[in-house]
């Protein structure tokens, strides 16, 4: 279970200060898939990055039973001077995995070859999104956190998540941002839909793509 | 308890990682980097030695003046790497904080230790390349020196734990931080010894947590040829102090920090 509780997020600019969120209050659980939904700038990546822990939140609380993945996005995650096999070694060390484990998986799933070997800021965002969820797959978290960035694959890669996240992994908890309706009525079971710092929450996927329609 | 300990375990993870991954590319990918912490003291205190040779004698206060150099300038040069390499560095290494057990201060620490590791790796390099030859001594009190340094180093730890957080909150920190390095030089013990000032100046210099750890490491060096004025208490209750402010401001600073 995830929960965010009054979570209101801040931002300083110059002299003056945005409120991105205001009283965010939401809830979900294990094999819970949230489709996150709302306008350019109404906070969904700020939202990932607070229950990934990434920013603090200004007030309020994430609280976190059950392990979370880093919000898998187009930034972050990796130093972009290292290799591909440099970022692995590190993260298999601070989440105390096995690196050879990790390196088989990922050299598996993400087919980028000797690719791994160059520095992760040449990479392209295809190519970065390949190596995230290579990563944390391999990890194996309760709960994925991804931030638009399923949609940048090609099609081996849209496949390979399917059949990684939605078939083997289906019992597990997907927070996910995006704009692509057709993922959303697809996979999730739950939609939130943040307009003016506040979430609103809907079991009916249909109802919730309606109104973001509207926005 | 078993929260506690599993806590230590991630950060104590989290700190070798660091570590590891700053070695491999300093040790691996540019060797001459690495090379240099050493190379550059042994230079200075090489020519800085000839030169006061030449319009001081071989000899300051009675102990060879190349010695004196170098063990003044390696504990200078950690002190201003930490310094300037502390500033922006929850910024330069902001990525790495989506991953939760990594926390900013995690940042600070590995770079002081590696920049300690450096200064250590200095002190053995010089005191080989210039013990052979005569121009270093054997310490008198390996342990007085060893703690010295070691008190050195917190200090400058507990320093760089105020620095990094405020150079976050504002940019003049970074600006005005080599000039205030090279202004502080009379007053860190670098070049001088507590005993060569008059008694009346000698209190104000024993306020410097610099000078106390300093002339710990002197005396450990060159033993009683030396006339030491310390107090070990100084540089543990200053650093004490700066380490208490510094978690204060990191906490704040983490707290509003924009991550990429």
């Amino acid at each position: 279970m995830i929960t965010c509780e009054s979570l209101g997020k801040t931002y300083r600019a110059g002299h003056g200060s945005k409120r991105v969120l205001d009283n965010v209050n939401l809830s979900f659980k294990r094999g819970d898939r949230v489709g996150l939904l709302g306008r350019n700038g109404a906070g969904k990546t700020t939202l990932l990055k607070i229950i990934g822990g990434v920013i603090m939140p200004t007030s309020g609380r994430v609280v976190r039973e059950m392990s979370c993945s880093w919000p898998l996005g187009f930034s972050g995650g990796f130093q972009g001077s290292l290799t591909g096999y440099d970022n692995a070694r590190f993260i298999a060390r601070i989440y105390d995995r096995d690196y050879k484990d990790l390196r088989g998986f990922v050299e598996e799933f993400t087919e980028l070859g000797q690719q791994l070997r160059m520095p992760v800021k040449t990479y392209s965002s295809g190519m970065r999104a390949r190596l995230a969820f290579g990563l944390s797959l391999a990890i194996e978290f309760d709960c994925y956190l991804i931030d638009e960035v399923i949609m940048v694959g090609d099609r081996n890669f849209q496949l390979k998540c399917h059949t990684e996240i939605f078939e083997k992994r289906h019992d597990r908890a997907l927070f996910l941002a995006t704009h692509g309706a057709n993922y959303i009525r697809e996979y999730c079971n739950l939609a939130v839909i943040l307009r003016h710092g506040h979430a609103e929450v809907y079991d009916d996927i249909e109802e919730a793509l309606a109104i973001y329609e509207t926005l | 308890m078993s929260a506690l300990s599993e806590g230590w375990g991630a950060q104590v993870r989290v700190v070798k990682a660091l570590m590891l991954r700053e070695l491999t590319t300093r040790f691996g990918r540019e060797n001459i980097g690495f090379l240099w912490i050493m190379a550059e003291p042994l230079l200075f205190a090489v020519l800085v030695g000839i030169m006061w040779t030449y319009l001081k004698g071989p000899e300051e206060h009675g102990v060879g003046i190349i010695a004196f150099v170098a063990s003044g300038y390696i504990p200078l040069t950690f002190l201003r790497q930490s310094f300037s390499r502390s500033t922006s560095i929850f910024v330069v290494n902001g990525s790495l904080l989506y991953h939760r057990q990594v926390k900013v201060t995690d940042f600070i620490l590995v770079r002081v230790l590696i920049e300690f590791i450096g200064g250590t790796m200095a002190w053995l390099f010089i005191a080989f390349a210039l013990g052979i030859l005569g121009y270093i001594p054997v310490p008198a009190y390996p342990g007085m020196m060893v703690a010295g340094w070691l008190l050195y180093g917190l200090v400058v730890l507990s320093v760089c734990f105020v620095l990094a957080p405020l150079s976050e909150m504002s940019e003049i920190i970074e600006k005005i931080m080599p000039v205030s390095v090279y202004i502080a030089i009379p007053i860190s013990g670098t070049f001088t010894m507590a005993s060569w000032a008059p008694p009346s100046a000698r209190d104000y210099l024993l306020m410097s947590p610099m000078v106390n750890t300093m002339e710990m490491i002197r005396y450990g060096l060159f033993g009683d040829y030396v006339e030491p004025y310390y107090n070990v208490w100084n540089p543990i209750l200053v650093s004490a102090v700066f380490m208490m402010i510094g978690l204060v401001l990191c906490r704040r600073v983490r707290r509003d920090l924009v991550v990429e």
